[in-house]
């Protein structure tokens, strides 16, 4: 039995680095996603990783620039300037991209059995588009471009994730086990809603009264 | 059904064990409790885990489909749903936001790449 709070933090950390999950079903792909090669997976985490990366080799590929260029020509022009700022930025981003691949495929082969099944399952799982966007459709009267269902169906995924682990977390700290219970997911709701996390129309803001 | 309008109270409770002839209030048609049921496993929770908490999942991400698309309806352009005001709603959600770019960024790239590998595998007979 895989302990939680072990499979919680790896899924925390892979949680939005699962960008080949839709492409591979809608190739009806059977092979497992354990060898999942993605071409760039940012990440939240890699994100604020990235954006103070970026700031420091800005700051310093600038810096440098600015001395080459000037040597060669007076004023560097601000466009070249920044061109080659965004050029840096990207290799940056590249390099990241890959050390944070190279990692996934590190951790995943290191997966044991049941990992590796709780892992499938949660790449593999997803919304069926159909029911998603007869719901849509059902809601708003008219008919809706697949990117809104694509959209929907991906944060839908999200928001499940994140009840299931607020859930996982409420059971673990009033000490029971794993098969969460209606109580564990009420408490989840009620913890995000004190966060506002979970969008509710029901107050509704009155600017100027 | 009038007496089950009567008991408000005891009909919450004998919900689950309404008979077959009620039609509106306990038995609503499951939309992806097999789904779910995978998908709590993939993100920590037991193999099998309990149908009602299945049911209350369902019943929390409708809910969250409908209030986003309610809310989606009332900005923008009135009564349409775009990505745009999908997007403008979740940009305050980090997670969320991240995953929905990557969805459709990934989407993109493989319309391309589908479009690139028609077109050389079938350019030959247009000419």
């Amino acid at each position: 039995m895989a302990d939680p709070a072990r499979v919680k933090t790896e899924v925390v950390f892979s949680e939005t680095s699962t960008s080949t999950d839709r492409p591979k079903q809608s190739e009806g792909s059977s092979d497992g996603p354990v060898n999942a090669s993605t071409t760039s997976e940012p990440t939240a985490v890699q994100t604020s990783i990235k954006e103070e990366g970026k700031g420091r080799s800005a700051e310093d590929t600038a810096a440098g620039e600015e001395e080459d260029e000037a040597s060669s020509s007076l004023h560097p022009p601000p466009a070249t300037k920044l061109k080659v700022e965004h050029e840096k930025k990207k290799e940056k981003r590249q390099k990241v991209d890959e050390d944070e691949i190279q990692k996934m495929q590190v951790l995943v082969s290191s997966f044991s059995e049941e990992q590796l099944n709780r892992y499938e399952m949660y790449r593999r799982s997803a919304f069926p588009k159909a029911a998603i966007k007869r719901l849509i459709q059902s809601i708003t009267g008219s008919s809706v471009s697949q990117n809104v269902v694509i959209a929907m169906s991906g944060i839908s995924k999200v928001f499940a994730g994140e009840i299931v682990e607020e859930a996982l977390d409420v059971c673990e700290k009033w000490g029971d086990t794993p098969p969460l219970q209606p109580k564990h997911m009420r408490e989840a709701v009620r913890r995000l809603k004190s966060r506002e996390q979970t969008p509710n129309t029901k107050h509704k803001h009155i600017l100027f009264h | 059904m009038a007496e089950e309008e009567d008991d408000p109270g005891f009909d919450e409770d004998m919900d689950d064990g309404g008979n077959g002839a009620d039609l509106g209030q306990g038995k609503r048609k499951q939309l992806f409790s097999k789904e779910l049921c995978c998908m709590m496993y993939g993100f920590g929770d037991d193999q099998n885990p309990y149908t009602e908490s299945v049911d209350i999942l369902e019943d929390l991400v409708i809910e969250f489909i409908t209030v986003m698309i309610h809310k989606a309806m009332s900005i923008g352009c009135q009564g349409r749903v775009q990505v745009e005001d999908i997007v403008f709603l979740i940009c305050k959600d980090h997670r969320k936001f991240a995953r929905m770019k990557d969805l459709l960024t990934m989407n993109e790239e493989l319309k391309k790449a589908r479009k690139a590998f028609d077109e050389a595998n079938y350019g030959w007979v247009l000419k």
